[in-house]
Order: structure tokens, then sequence, then C-alpha cells
């Protein structure tokens, strides 16, 4: 078996939004972007594999497991980033990986040393000084220092310029390179271009297409009769069916 | 588990506030003034620790620890009732010495509200029922909305307190005041007390708990 995540027809109705049988799998090592406009259900998607949401339909697995009876177990194996996001932002670095490092069984501190010292990141500065790169990096280091296996990243690269967002697209490769999964929400079909194995589009709560990024390409090459760009495939999505 | 996530709760959650606010148990040594109102200040420390858990998103960052959300609620829990648990002792040791070495200061003679008494014990174990039933149980209802769990803690508490300061004022009850002679009827409210506080504080946690595991973050 060598996928990581199963998601198998989840759905979630809210008052203003539902979110409809969405099912795709990310195996090891695979960089998968998960890509729609804003308020597409990207988010909820994302928390529904993270068990921040309930499903009201649907399975996730991680590794083959639910995480009913096993939290534990599968969020060892996860890590977690979101663009924007800013837990204990008067606290310092070290300060924060020193309560995390006890929660995780496998916990490295070579490891945690190591990407400290490959991002850059000070761990006597508070989180509130750090640049949102910075942010990014310091919850992949903390995901990868306790040995994730897949990394579950909402929107890591928005508010990022455009250097910070290479930066990382490339830090994804490499560690996909080593067999860390990662699933990560964008709109900003640069970094899917640059780091993306695979796409799983969302319009409106609905499963557009999921599959291998190059025949996700081809596929919609072939319905607009031209040579589209990411971009031009999201617009011709977007704007497919809807009344002008 | 629990001892990781309270060691989390005292080293990243808590505000300094929290820690600081247990100060008021002293306000027990204060003449002529309603001296309930010190487990309402602490309370009020632990609010602030709530405050600014909203601020650091640390709801988030727990509930993706590897970790049972039952056991954040037990932590959460345990954190405030030690914090009440430290201020209810240096409450009762105060107490005991107004009602030992001080039992004749002019000061604490003519008191027109509340003496420190075994009364007052059980009263600011009721008072730090009420956080722990209203706030903590009402937290947990979304684990981010503070407010109005916040009032309604604070017009129990006010209620608690009212009754503590006047009841001696009831023709028949002038004994709840007393710092001397027998303490039956005192210790009974002592006993109460607990009984609310532990009784309480369990049936919060527990139904918190629950509320935790269904809630969408």
């Amino acid at each position: 078996m060598n996928k990581i995540l199963e998601v198998q027809g989840i759905g979630k109705s809210y008052p203003l939004f539902q979110l409809k049988n969405i099912s795709f799998d990310v195996e090891y090592g695979e960089v998968m972007g998960l890509v729609g406009r804003n308020g597409a259900g990207k988010t909820t998607v994302l928390k529904s594999i993270l068990d921040l949401a309930h499903p009201d339909a649907g399975i996730v697995k991680i590794m083959g497991r639910e995480f009913t009876g096993h939290e534990n177990q599968v969020r060892q194996q996860i890590g977690y980033a979101a663009g924007g996001m800013s837990y204990y932002k008067r606290k310092k670095v070290r300060d924060i990986i020193a309560v995390t490092r006890t929660f995780y069984d496998n916990w490295d501190d070579d490891e945690c040393a190591h990407y400290m010292q490959a991002f850059d990141i000070d761990g006597s500065k508070k989180i509130m000084e750090l640049s949102e790169g910075m942010k990014v990096k310091f919850y992949l280091t903390m995901a990868l220092s306790h040995h994730a296996e897949l990394l579950i990243l909402d929107e890591p690269t928005s508010g990022l310029d455009p250097v910070s967002r290479d930066e990382l697209t490339a830090i994804f490769r490499k560690l996909a390179a080593k067999g860390t999964a990662i699933l990560f929400s964008t709109h900003i079909t640069s970094d899917l271009e640059k780091c993306a194995d695979s796409i799983t589009y969302i319009k409106a709560g609905e499963l557009e297409s999921s599959g291998k990024r190059d025949d996700f390409v081809r596929g919609y090459a072939a319905e607009m009769g031209t040579v589209p760009t990411l971009d031009d495939i999201m617009v011709y999505i977007e704007r497919k069916g809807a009344e002008l | 588990m629990i001892t990781k996530l309270l060691s989390k709760e005292m080293k990243l959650t808590a505000s300094p506030l929290s820690y600081i606010f247990i100060a008021f148990a002293v306000m027990t040594m204060i003449p002529g003034y309603p001296i309930l109102c010190g487990a309402f200040f602490v309370c009020l420390g632990l609010f602030y620790t709530y405050q600014q858990a909203r601020e650091c998103d640390d709801i988030t960052y727990t509930v993706l620890l590897p970790v049972q959300k039952r056991d954040i609620a037990a932590a959460k829990f345990l954190f405030a009732v030690i914090i009440e648990l430290i201020s209810f002792a240096v409450c009762a040791v105060l107490t005991a010495v107004r009602m030992t070495v001080l039992s004749e200061a002019a000061v604490y003679i003519r008191n027109p509200l509340m003496n420190a008494n075994i009364a007052y014990l059980g009263f600011l174990l009721l008072v730090f029922a009420m956080f722990n039933i209203f706030f903590l149980g009402g937290f947990f209802r979304t684990a981010y909305k503070i407010g109005r769990p916040f009032i309604a803690f604070c017009a129990a508490s006010f209620i608690v307190i009212c009754i503590g300061e006047t009841i001696h004022h009831v023709p028949g009850l002038e004994y709840m005041n007393r710092t001397a002679g027998t303490y039956a009827a005192q210790l009974m409210i002592l006993i109460l007390g607990a009984v609310v506080f532990a009784a309480g504080t369990i049936l919060s946690y527990r139904i918190s708990a629950g509320r935790l595991e269904k809630i969408d973050f």
C-alpha cells in the first residue's frame, strides 16, 4: 500500500455552504495541490482530514487508519501549517519547541536543530518577530522534527513574496524526494507549476477533478482546444456553466 | 498525557495575571470590605488566560497535538482548579490568622460585612464552583466565545457573594458571622461549598469534554 491519505466521499453541510462527495488519495512522496477559488471548500476539506471539522458523510484514512480511536497514533504522523497562522505570538520559538517536543514519540532534537539552522530560524525570537515566510518554515520545522510523513498545509504561500514562495516550493520538492507527502491548498497557480505532482480541484464545494498535474493540464487542453496555463484552466473551470 | 497538557497550559497558555491574581486571596485581611470579592478576582485572573488563549489560537494548536480531546478539557479544568485551590489555601491560612491571633483586633470586631470564618471558606468554594460551571462549562460550548460565559459567571458569583456577605443579617442567622464559639452551621456551609465545587467541577468537565469532541474548529 503506497497511499498515505485516503479521502472517500466526504461531505459536510453548513447553513450557506455544502461540501459534496469529495474523494482523492495522496501517496507517499507526492505533493498534491488542493485548488479552488476562495470559499470553494479547500479549508473545510483540510479540516475534515485533520478531524478539526466533522464531516456528515465519508471516511478519511491516514496510513490506513481512521481518526476515531487512533487520534494519538494518527496525529504523530501529521504536520500542519497554515498561512497567516500565529500560535502564541508573544512566546519565543524555543519555548514553543520545548513544550511541543514532549508530545511526540519520535521527536528528533538533531533534526529540529538541523531545520532551524537550514531555515535560519532564531530560537530566541518571538513568533510575532518572524516574517510570514519564517512562520511557515517554523511550523514546518516542528512537523519535520517529529518525522511527520504527511504535511497538510493550508495556503502556506499566501501573503509571501515571490522569493519566499520559491523557497518554500523548493523545500516541498526536497521533502517529497525523502518520501514525505504534502497536501497543500492554494489558489496561486505558479506554486503548482513549481512543485505539485498532482492536483485536486474543488469548485463550489464539489470535486471538479483529481489526478496527476500533467493529465489535468492535458485533459483541459483537449477540452479548451488550446495550450492553457494553469491560470487559464482555473478561469475556464470557474466560468464553465456560469451565467454572464 | 494530562500532565504534559497541564505543563503546556502553565508554560504557553496561561496569562501571568492568572498567577498574579492569586494575590487577591490576601483581601481576606481587609477590614470592612466584601472579602468574598477576592475569589471573584482570582477567577478574573483565570479569565485573562482564556482571553489570551483566544488571541494566540491556543485551542487550534492544542487540538492538533497527538492527544485526546477529553484530556485537553481535563488539563484546562485542572489548571483552573489548581489556581483556585492555591487561592483557597492562602485564604484558609489568613482566615485562621483572623480567627485566632487577630480575633480581638479592633478593626475586625465591628464588621457589617462577612467575617473571615469557616462559612467564608465555604462561600469561596461556591464562587470558584460558579466559575467552573458557568465560565468553563460555557466556554467549551464553542471553545472560542468567552463573553457570555463570563457574564453568566459574574451574575452567579454576584448572587453567591451577596448572600455570603449579608446572610448573617437575617434574624436567627447571626451565628454565620461568628469568629468564636461553635461552628457547626458554618461547617455545613463549608461542606456544601466543597460538595458543590467538587460535583459541579466534575460534571462541568464531563459535559465540556463531550462538547469539545463535537466542535468544528
